[in-house]
């Protein structure tokens, strides 16, 4: 199920942004790459958006940018992680090293949504985030959400 | 312990789960009952029924965005933003055990009642009930406009050029134009979503201008909206054609389709009806009115703000005409104000058989009932409803009778007390205001018989 979103193509072994802005751009360019955007630009603007109405970096070295924008195609998510860190202004003001970008067309099923909501609450389980930490493929990663 | 909590964030996507789960797991830990409601995009989830509120000791509100609080009333509630219930999900539980009571006040609850039912409608009374709602700011507008219209003269809107003449052209000649159409659009909206919107208001432009008044707006609201539900599941065009449905094929098909219907079958009958039952009121006189009154104030009381009350007040507002009193306008407002006004003074008056929080909510049922808020009656006749009703059903039945005996007329359809000071809006005050005197003095010694001293 979760294949459906986060394809192979949106899987980011080692994130390059040293800060927060550059991992979101990072993130949004495999999006872009994998042509599930319609507009970039109004995407973009949905997920800085959201960021200022606080971080969504939720603390336990995890953030989770999303955007809810008809500049999104189809739904999506593409997940990084960062050997050293990003400052993500995190809840707990610790650097974050897993990064989940969710993007999300204006009119979406249900469906969708669902497993969002799902891969959101795994994120709260300290096992789930060790053992994603550890994982070291596509295949694991999606072995650990589903 | 247990707890129940509600979660919601601004996309509704991450951030609502993530504090549901982090409360769960904080619950687990801490051996503790725990619920969470979510309100994300996919709309409210595991959501809380009454008794798990009931039964719970605390209350946690995990929230950025809007959550009806009303149902929480009475109990110990912690608000905070999503993010808290993340950090620190084990303290937060811990902060719940030490919250403040939350208290709201009387027209808190009305309000709250009122989105409870309109949740709960379903199906035709659904669509009809959209369509009223919609038009009722337009009947108030223009029906306060044509009053403030009298306020110059009863006729002084006759005269061209005077502000007496502007406000009837605006109230009378537009706003009130405005009503069948809006009627019949938004019951097809209601129905058919946007595609709705098209024929039914030129339906009911058309029931409007035939003379088929408001039963033909009903009629053309209720067409038009199946009509669009009709065409979308036998039209099926290829996905490159798809684009021309909206805008094209949906509007000029329904529009013509509804309009045709209008002109050449319903047109005539519905007409006819209309004509009939505006004589009939126009001719009504003595006993019959008299009944008439009886009948439409026991409606306005019975359920306070639901279907009954609904159908009696929307009957009274088909009844308006621009430039006269309406009486059986007159008859159910007076109706409508009796039941809140009839329980607050039986609150002022017998102070023992009531809590001092019904003393506190009488206050308030005061200016519900001035204001015509019927519904300003519901928490003391969901409290008690065998006393409570009879009681308010007998005052408002003898206020819409008398109205009536007394020959009193309304030009508005709402506005309660305060309209009663436009000169001109109201035939026959001063047995207009006996009326609604005797009725709420009725309700308030019926009620005052029954309840029990406590």
């Amino acid at each position: 199920m979760i294949k459906t979103l986060l394809t192979e193509d949106l899987y980011i072994e080692h994130l390059k942004a040293s800060d927060k802005k550059e991992a979101i751009l990072e993130m949004i360019d495999k999006l872009e790459q994998s042509g599930k955007l319609v507009d970039r630009a109004l995407y973009t603007e949905a997920v800085f958006n959201r960021e200022s109405e606080f971080s969504t970096g939720i603390g336990m070295g995890i953030a989770i940018p999303h955007g809810k924008s008809s500049g999104v195609k189809t739904p999506s998510l593409v997940f990084a992680r960062s050997k050293e860190g990003v400052d993500f202004d995190s809840m707990d003001e610790k650097p974050s090293f897993l990064f989940f970008l969710v993007a999300v067309p204006e009119e979406s099923g249900d469906e969708h949504l669902k497993i969002l909501s799902t891969i959101s609450r795994k994120l709260m389980h300290e096992d789930v985030r060790k053992s994603l930490m550890q994982a070291s493929s596509y295949e694991a990663v999606i072995e650990i959400l589903n | 312990m247990k707890y129940v909590a509600v979660t919601a964030c601004p996309t509704g996507i991450a951030h609502t789960y993530m504090a549901a789960e982090a409360l769960q797991i904080a619950a687990k830990d801490l051996n503790v009952d725990m619920k969470v409601e979510t309100r994300g995009s996919v709309g409210a989830e595991n959501e809380l029924t009454a008794e798990d509120i009931k039964q719970a000791d605390s209350v946690i509100i995990a929230a950025d965005t809007n959550v009806p609080m009303e149902r929480f009333d009475g109990k110990k509630v912690i608000v905070v933003s999503v993010k808290d219930a993340i950090k620190d999900a084990k303290g937060l539980i811990e902060r719940a055990n030490n919250a403040a009571v939350q208290k709201s006040d009387l027209s808190d609850q009305v309000s709250a009642i009122k989105s409870a039912k309109k949740s709960e409608q379903k199906g035709i009374y659904k669509h009809l009930m959209t369509g009223v709602s919609f038009m009722i700011p337009f009947v108030v507008a223009g029906g306060i406009l044509i009053a403030i219209s009298f306020a110059f003269g009863i006729e002084a809107f006759k005269e061209e050029g005077t502000i007496a003449a502007a406000l009837m052209t605006i109230g009378g000649g537009n706003a009130f134009a405005l009503m069948v159409p809006i009627l019949a659009g938004y019951i097809a909206f209601s129905i058919a979503d946007r595609p709705g919107l098209v024929p039914g208001m030129v339906g009911g432009m058309l029931a409007a201008s035939i003379g088929a008044g408001f039963l033909g707006g009903i009629i053309a609201g209720f067409l038009a909206g199946y009509v669009i539900v009709g065409l979308k599941s036998i039209i099926k065009l290829p996905k490159t054609l798809a684009g021309l449905m909206p805008v094209l094929i949906l509007p000029v098909l329904s529009t013509l389709i509804v309009g045709l219907a209008m002109i050449y079958i319903i047109g005539a009958p519905v007409t006819a009806i209309n004509v009939g039952l505006n004589n009939w009121l126009k001719g009504m006189s003595g006993t019959n009115s008299v009944i008439l009154g009886l009948i439409l104030g026991g409606m306005m009381a019975l359920d306070m703000g639901g279907p009954v009350n609904k159908a009696a007040y929307a009957f009274a507002a088909g009844s308006l005409v621009a430039g006269q009193t309406s009486p059986v306008m007159a008859a159910v407002m007076a109706a409508g104000m009796v039941p809140p006004l009839g329980i607050a003074l039986a609150t002022t008056l017998a102070k023992n058989k009531f809590t001092i929080e019904e003393h506190e909510a009488g206050k308030a049922a005061y200016a519900l009932g001035i204001s015509f808020i019927t519904e300003g009656a519901i928490p003391f006749a969901a409290a008690d409803p065998a006393r409570v009703i009879p009681s308010i059903m007998l005052g408002s039945a003898i206020t819409g009778a008398l109205s009536m005996l007394f020959g009193c007329g309304l030009a508005v359809p709402h506005g309660g007390l305060f309209v009663l000071f436009i000169p001109n809006a109201v035939a026959n005050l001063p047995m207009y205001l006996i009326s609604i005197v005797v009725g709420t003095v009725i309700t308030a010694f019926t009620l005052m018989t029954l309840k029990k001293t406590i």
